[in-house]
């Protein structure tokens, strides 16, 4: 304040100074500066004299101002986040009012907080914005597919192609430790952020709720919200931001808003968009005699005895050439894989007046898998009417509902082993017909299943204002989803006997709040904005399911007549009640909205909490200061507007389960003829147990630079995660298996940065956007439990790729066997100067053509002493770019994303490679020039042989625990590039309609990477890359948009 | 005035400078200290052990013992042996003792030609008596012998002050654990095997109490490993392995790695190697350079016997294997191929011969 006393007085003599010398004419000015778009006085803009460019004056409090300036000079009205105004002084003007226009719309930008809309200037939290135009190119079942590489912070892997399926959705680093793992598929636990869809909180990670041991359909509730309707999508990432969604937003909040009605007139707007799925490059293999030729020559070069060479002519598949029955070529991928055609529609319909407003949008959606028997499709109906009938009430109702339908084949969708098995089926043997020579292609074709999920989202939203600034606002929810899969196994699939499953799952949730809110603003610098409110959400759900072996025929498929016996009935599978309740209070204050305070304080109450501590109580705090407002500033042109934001908070999430606090009774054997039923010594109940808690530091700077032409935002950040629930087993004297304990904690930091350029002026025809963002996220493990000691191993069976968990390091790492390459010649193996052995494992020695696995404890022996640890499974950058150009009404859109600095185990190859171990077996085999295999004594390669089949049961040359398979899975994505042309009005006007726009885009078009595998995005969120996976399809699009 | 203005322009630049830089050096600065997140530790379990907290090695063979378990603890460990104490808390030192002892550097198969082959894949290392390597296995090399380290006591007495215990240190960067009270008993020499011709307490030969003053007359003796089809001469039956004394014995006048094979009849005289007309001479055993005379035959010969434990053509399950056989015709004009083999090993370098003395009856050569 002080500098800026001095400031004035300063310029203020130095004003006078300039005017003693020049002797000039001077005129008096008089008058008020406003905002053009909200009309309110602007304080503290700067009156700059053009020749001189020293400040003259500034506006006070009510952005009066009155200065004095020689004639013919001309005087700039400067503020931050305004263009400048020009004024040519003539003549003494006493009454001026001077209307500034804002330059920058992001700092203007009104953004949603604790389900309140505020304009961005005053938030304190860290938070993203995406309009919904940016997420209409591509068609998706899934519109959180779009957000991948645009929101700094945001890792979005879309690593499954499965239509209808998620990927993974990490916001600001790992938030889990829970893993399933087993042998090379170890998965993540999902953690998703909160979706609050129109004020509703919802639980987007409902499909993946039981693990990956799949039941049901897996259909996500973001699966069932079409693009078209989504107006924007905001992220947000710190504690702050978050605070007032404590009760499930320790991963953080993306908050949804669909569009509503703003037209006098009613408007019609029908999209329709055409797309092909193509399959990616399929994996090479031989086919036909290419095949046996190649297998023949394996056994010869490699027999290890002559009875191997006997064998051939056992064995008809390379003996028989001339046996029609083994004489094809067959392409068994191409019987799985296919190209799609597909289309959606989409009708919205909105319109009306402040007073009232309506909407609806009706879409249909439908996409078939590039897999066949699999696809998605889609059918929603969102309506939203908005009635004001005065300035004090507000009356809102929300109905949406949808049905997803799916077909998932005879896999889980997003693993399909029955595909990726039979597709390596032997190219000799027939290829389907009448006969089938692979059961599992009947399997994987014939299956019939068929998920829907129904989806209905109600709520009702009111809003009344008692006095001026005091507002009471109510919203009622209420959801409800019916789950159902079908699937029928036919005869020819199922050695001969046909089978039934049935699931049905039902969920539904009542959400209600309560807000009271009070605004004011004293002497017009002084703001307050005080809260409180509660929240109630009761969730119910209840799956169960039906399995029936042999039933009568493929043409009568049950429930009638099936094998008693065999058949596993039917029953509950899992049902679960929950509630949350949460009181809270916030405040917030503001000076002249350059100095912002908020306050938030939060109890949040879970039923899945422990007995003992129901509730958690979570405050948080933010400050900003928007110096680019501080006058000071305004003699910098090229900043608009600068701010830096402070802030800390603490979230959680509920973890537990009813049976983890309370234990579990279980039927037991009878007793006296009695049914028994006794504790279940699975698990000890923990009623301590807390809801994992994340506590977020967070420090932002935003800029906005040369009159709006580049954003700048930058954040830091430091997380951690408490009480993260782990299952601690006990020792088998104790009595029980396992302790849900919460002393497990892990740290995410990092930095987060976006940076937008629009290099164009606004006359050039020409416009063109570029943005950039990245984010760097170190995750590091904090705590394990006690009995620990710092590390804890999941071994993942005999040669599974083990996890695991250290202390003071990226919390997944690899636990594997170093590869350092192939022994070139047998004498490269190491001997035992004790023994006089070489390098052994399972009583085998090596020698040239094997793989060089370090002897980490030398005893000269391969054995479990030699795991290391090694790699991050988790991205450490991730990021994306977007440039969009354009020119009057045609334009182009790019927008590309990346992940660097991440280890993928290349399972796909390791499984490639050892498709050769049997050439006696009915598999398929590859041609393997392109591999840096080693071939002959004094090769120096990266892969071993692959052809000696003899070595792959004791040896295993391509054993997955080995970093062999480890590479780097830095990859940059071109997603999408879109061409549109809007027509001209005339031209559309004449057809009958307002508007016409075509496009034509293609998605995931190139994905640049040093991967060697089939692609570096499609890996499981532990970064292991499945042969099995579904693989990502390209699709090609043409689509249009009308409006009547 | 001016000149005000523009000092206080400065100021604003620097502030401007330092609101860049603020951030940037604070979060740069690292935010694992300012939150002081622990660092990594290389983890080290303290349930690590050994299989057996006791060893009982034989002196004069170079053993590897120990079954560590590292209980995941962060590898490569680091190893030493600490603390070495008699039970009454003297220390021990004759395990620090340093002698030349075979190691290996390349790979034995038993296909080596030469001598100097055999050797070029090993070397003499200057090495301490007992070692523990980084797998936590103990090496007890060749070169430990009776003369350098004392074995258990011919007595058989196993005082307090006699036992040798020792703890193991094992280190990683994560800490240290120290595995205590770990205990030797050494066995005395058996530079051969089968050694049931001798006390393995004394090392003496113990004589038949019956006939104490006949000095051949051992309480126990090496028979054969295989006879077959070798008719007596007088008995005109099948000897068994009970009729033939295999001796395991130095000799002097070799040059310092040969071995000898001789045969004796049960008047002690020698039976020429050249009548057992079947053996394959030059397989018999991994040697070179055969001298054949009518008393013996001799090869120049690598210590110990067998090189390593790996099945090669002279050699299986850890023992050398040689077989003698010849042919005659047996009643009925039968062509029989007799024959009497050894398994064995022999671990001190030297000049050994093994003789077999027909003790009961001689073998029959002669045709029928």
């Amino acid at each position: 304040m002080k500098i800026r006393t001095i400031l004035r007085v300063l310029v203020c003599i130095t004003f006078l100074s300039l005017s003693l010398k020049a002797q000039v004419k001077q005129v008096t000015l008089k008058g008020t500066v406003i905002d053009e778009g909200t009309k309110q006085p602007i304080p503290a803009v700067s009156l700059v004299n053009s020749t001189t460019n020293k400040a003259v004056t500034f506006t006070d409090g009510k952005g009066h101002f009155s200065a004095a300036a020689p004639v013919g000079s001309t005087l700039i009205f400067r503020y931050v986040g305004y263009q400048p105004y020009r004024l040519k002084v003539s003549t003494d003007q006493l009454n001026l009012t001077i209307r500034l226009k804002e330059t920058n719309a992001s700092m203007d930008e009104v953004v949603i907080r604790g389900f309140v809309a505020r304009s961005k200037e005053v938030t304190t939290g860290s938070s993203f914005s995406v309009k919904g135009d940016e997420l209409q190119d591509i068609p998706v079942a899934n519109v959180e597919q779009l957000l991948q590489g645009k929101v700094p912070g945001l890792n979005i892997q879309n690593n499954t192609g499965a239509p209808g399926f998620r990927g993974t959705v990490q916001l600001r680093g790992l938030a889990t430790l829970a893993v399933s793992n087993s042998s090379n598929e170890t998965f993540l636990q999902p953690t998703s952020p909160l979706y609050v869809i129109d004020g509703i909180p919802i639980d987007a990670d409902k499909a993946s709720e039981m693990g990956f041991d799949l039941q049901g359909p897996g259909i996500s509730p973001l699966s069932l919200i079409p693009q078209e309707d989504v107006e924007s999508i905001e992220v947000l990432r710190d504690a702050q931001a978050t605070a007032l969604y404590g009760s499930r937003a320790a991963y953080g909040v993306i908050i949804i808003t669909t569009k509503r009605g703003h037209s006098q007139i009613p408007r019609i707007r029908y999209t329709n968009n055409f797309f092909v799925s193509t399959p990616p490059a399929l994996r090479e293999t031989l086919g036909g005699n290419d095949e046996r030729a190649l297998k023949l020559e394996q056994i010869y070069g490699n027999a290890k005895s002559f009875a191997d060479i006997i064998r051939i002519s056992q064995t008809p598949m390379l003996s028989d050439s001339l046996n029609s029955y083994y004489n094809n070529s067959t392409n068994w991928q191409a019987i799985f894989y296919r190209k799609t055609f597909n289309q959606t529609h989409n009708l919205a319909i909105d319109g009306g007046d402040q007073k009232f407003n309506y909407k609806a949008n009706m879409g249909y959606f439908a996409n078939k898998g590039i897999l066949k028997n699999t696809g998605f499709s889609r059918y929603t109906l969102n309506m939203n009417a908005e009635l004001r009938p005065n300035d004090r009430f507000r009356f809102t109702t929300f109905l949406s509902g949808g049905i997803g339908k799916q077909q998932k084949g005879d896999g889980l969708g997003f693993l399909q082993r029955g595909v990726a098995d039979n597709a390596q089926s032997s190219s000799l043997l027939p290829g389907p017909s009448f006969y089938q020579s692979s059961g599992g292609v009947v399997k994987s074709l014939e299956t019939v299943n068929d998920n829907a999920t129904r989806n209905i989202r109600t709520s009702i939203d009111a809003e009344y204002t008692l006095l001026p600034g005091l507002k009471i606002m109510s919203t009622f929810n209420y959801s409800f989803s019916s789950d159902i899969e079908d699937t029928f196994t036919p005869a020819a699939a199922n050695q001969q006997f046909s089978k039934v499953y049935g699931f049905n799952g039902r969920s539904n949730s009542l959400y209600n709040r309560n807000m009271l809110n009070y605004s004011a603003t004293f002497k017009e610098k002084h703001s307050i904005y005080v809260s409180v409110a509660n929240d109630i959400n009761e969730s119910r759900g209840q799956t169960s399911a039906i399995r029936q072996e042999r039933t009568p025929n493929d043409q009568f498929q049950g429930p009638l007549g099936f094998d008693a016996f065999l058949s596993k009935g039917g029953g509950v599978l899992t049902y679960n009640r929950g509630r949350l309740a949460s009181f809270w209070g916030s405040a917030s204050y503001d000076f002249m909205r350059k100095y912002i305070l908020d306050l938030a304080y939060r109890i949040d109450g879970t039923s899945s909490s422990g007995l003992n501590n129901p509730f958690s109580k979570n405050p948080s705090v933010g400050l900003r200061w928007n110096f680019g407002k501080e006058n000071w500033m305004s003699h910098f042109d090229w900043l608009n507007s600068g701010s830096i934001r402070v802030s800390w908070g603490k979230n959680i999430t509920p973890t537990g389960s009813l049976s983890s606090i309370y234990g579990k009774y279980n039927i037991g054997g009878n007793y006296n003829n009695q049914q028994s039923i006794g504790i279940d010594f699975g698990s000890i109940p923990n009623p301590n147990l807390q809801p994992k808690t994340r506590e977020m530091y967070n420090l932002g700077l935003d800029f906005s630079l040369f009159n709006g032409k580049a954003d700048l935002n930058f954040d830091t950040y430091f997380s951690e995660i408490k009480n993260e629930l782990y299952t601690q087993n006990m020792s088998n004297t104790i009595g029980f298996g396992n302790f849900p304990s919460n002393e497990t904690g892990m740290v995410n930091y990092g930095y987060e940065l976006y940076f937008a350029i629009r290099p164009l002026s606004s006359k050039n025809p020409f416009k063109l956007n570029l943005s950039f963002n990245g984010a760097w996220n170190n995750n590091i493990l904090t705590r394990l439990p006690e009995g620990y000691n710092g590390q804890n191993i999941l071994f993942a069976g005999a040669d599974g790729q083990h996890t695991i968990l250290r202390v003071g390091r990226n919390t997944l790492s690899n636990y594997l066997y170093i590869n350092q390459g192939v022994y070139a010649v047998d004498n490269d193996v190491p001997v035992d100067p004790v023994t006089g052995f070489r390098y052994q494992t399972g009583n085998q020695v090596y020698k040239a053509g094997d793989p060089n696995i370090k002897d980490v404890n030398g005893d000269y022996i391969l054995d479990k002493n030699d795991y290391q640890i090694t790699g991050n499974s988790q991205p450490l950058i991730t990021g994306g770019m977007s440039a969009s150009l354009s020119y009057k009404s045609v334009g182009m859109n790019i927008y590309g994303s990346y992940t660097a600095k991440r280890t993928i185990l290349n399972n796909a190859l390791a499984s490639r490679l050892s498709i050769m171990n049997d050439p006696f077996g009915g598999k398929a085999v590859i041609s393997l020039p392109d591999v840096d295999m080693w071939r002959k004594p004094g090769d120096v390669a990266k892969y071993p042989y692959a052809y000696d089949y003899n070595r792959y049961s004791i040896i295993q040359p391509f054993r997955y625990d080995q970093t062999l398979w480890q590479e780097d899975g830095t990859y940059l994505k071109i997603n999408n590039v879109t061409v549109f042309y809007t027509f001209p009005k005339k031209f559309a006007q004449r057809l009958g309609i307002s508007n016409l726009r075509v496009q034509m885009s293609a998605s995931n078009i190139i994905t640049f990477s040093k991967y060697s595998g089939p692609n570096p995005e499609n890996v499981t969120a532990l970064g292991r890359d499945l042969s099995a996976g579904y693989p990502n399809s390209r699709d090609y699009i043409f689509g249009f948009n009308l409006d009547l | 005035m001016s000149f005000n203005l523009n000092n206080n322009r400065n100021i604003q630049r620097k502030s401007k400078w330092l609101l860049f830089a603020v951030p940037f050096i604070l979060s740069f600065s690292g935010c694992k200290k300012l939150f002081e997140v622990p660092g990594e530790k290389e983890y080290i379990s303290n349930k690590i052990s050994y299989g057996t907290k006791f060893f009982e090695p034989i002196l004069g063979r170079t053993t590897l013992m120990g079954s560590f378990n590292a209980d995941n603890s962060t590898q490569p460990l680091t190893f030493s042996i600490v603390n070495a104490r008699y039970g009454d808390g003297r220390p021990i030192t004759d395990f620090y003792k340093t002698k030349e002892v075979w190691v290996w550097t390349g790979a034995y198969d038993g296909k080596e030609k030469t001598l100097e082959e055999i050797n070029s894949k090993r070397k003499k290392e200057l090495r301490p008596l007992l070692e523990v390597r980084a797998s936590g296995q103990l090496i007890l090399w060749s070169s430990a012998t009776d003369d350098l380290i004392p074995a258990r006591k011919t007595d058989s007495t196993n005082l307090l002050q006699d036992r040798r215990y020792f703890d193991v240190k094992v280190s990683n960067i994560g800490g240290e654990v120290i595995i205590k009270d770990l205990e030797f008993r050494l066995w005395r020499e058996r530079p051969y095997e089968p050694s049931n011709d001798f006390n393995p307490y004394t090392g003496k030969i113990a004589i038949t109490p019956a006939d104490f003053l006949d000095p051949i007359n051992k309480l126990n003796y090496i028979r054969p490993s295989r006879i077959s089809n070798i008719i007596g001469k007088s008995t005109r039956k099948e000897l068994v392995s009970n009729d033939v004394v295999v001796s395991i014995r130095p000799f002097s006048g070799g040059n310092g790695h040969s071995l000898r094979f001789r045969f004796l009849d049960k008047n002690a005289v020698v039976i020429n190697p050249a009548k057992f007309n079947e053996t394959k001479w030059d397989q018999l055993v991994h040697g070179f350079n055969r001298q054949t005379t009518d008393e013996y035959v001799q090869y120049d010969v690598a210590y110990p016997i067998p090189l390593i434990n790996i099945p090669t053509s002279y050699a299986s399950g850890g023992r050398a294997n040689v077989n003698f056989s010849y042919s005659r015709l047996g009643f009925g004009g039968i062509r029989q191929v007799g024959s009497i083999g050894l398994d064995f090993s022999i671990y001190r370098e030297g000049d050994w011969e093994i003789v077999f003395q027909f003790r009961n009856d001689n073998p029959k050569f002669e045709d029928e």
